[in-house]
């Protein structure tokens, strides 16, 4: 898996790339806790590279989702793919984070 | 029949997944079908690491079993402690990022992407039997 994080302004983007499975789920959970240490409130999770995710990936959105809650900030995924949709979609997942078909519609709705 | 045994940790997973997946192939599943077969297996995989073994390290085993059918059954063998992850109620599935709760997703996952799931309980394994079909 890889993440390449980059900002906008204000607007964060974390690029997740690759398998978001119980292997990789420790690096992304790292970058995302160096990442609340400061104190941005607009988050985008851009998921076109992603292959593949299973319940561990989609806990650590739950958690990132929680988080931004309760800082008053944003937290948007753009670009999902089929495979990847249905696993929000069955888990209920895709009705607590909006999910958007490009990238700027996403950075537009965390705006 | 096709086995494979690994110590019962997360490291073990991808070659697990590998082994899994080829088998998969074999039997002529699509690439979208093989993602859902190996999703289903992680998650019945890592709940062995997690609570099987929670104490002691222990092995794991998965068994592609032989059918003259087009499905593909695996199961997952351990001897951590017994643990029927069926026997969980299904996740809090609240539409409301407040209220939803973190957890119990593996094994919704599991019920809602194999065609069958069963446990029992043999000697001192637990047995978690999927089934796949080839559509």
């Amino acid at each position: 898996m890889e993440i390449i994080v980059t900002n906008e302004s204000d607007i964060f983007v974390f690029a997740i790339q690759g398998r978001l499975d119980a292997v990789t789920v420790p690096q992304l959970e790292e970058r995302l806790n160096q990442w609340f240490e400061q104190s941005g409130t607009k988050l985008v999770f851009d998921l076109e590279g992603l292959d593949y995710i299973s319940s561990a990936g989609l806990r650590v959105f739950l958690t990132t989702a929680k988080k931004m809650k309760a800082r008053n900030g944003k937290l948007c995924m753009a670009r999902l793919r089929d495979n990847v949709k249905d696993v929000f979609t069955i888990s209920g997942f895709i009705a607590l984070i909006p999910a958007f078909d490009t990238l700027g519609a996403a950075q537009d709705a965390v705006q | 029949m096709l086995i494979k045994q690994m110590p019962a940790r997360v490291e073990s997973l991808h070659d697990l997944l590998t082994f899994i997946t080829a088998e998969a192939k074999k039997k002529g599943f699509s690439e979208d079908a093989r993602q859902r077969i190996e999703l289903v297996a992680e998650e019945a995989l890592v709940n062995v690491f997690v609570h099987g073994y929670a104490q002691d390290p222990g092995q794991v085993e998965v068994r592609c079993l032989d059918s003259d059918d087009t499905a593909l059954t695996i199961e997952v063998r351990d001897t951590g402690v017994s643990f029927n992850p069926l026997s969980l109620a299904d996740p809090d599935m609240q539409p409301d990022l407040a209220s939803r709760k973190i957890g119990g997703m593996g094994v919704f996952l599991i019920r809602k992407m194999t065609e069958g799931v069963d446990y029992r309980r043999e000697g001192d394994s637990n047995i978690l039997t999927m089934t796949f079909h080839n559509r």
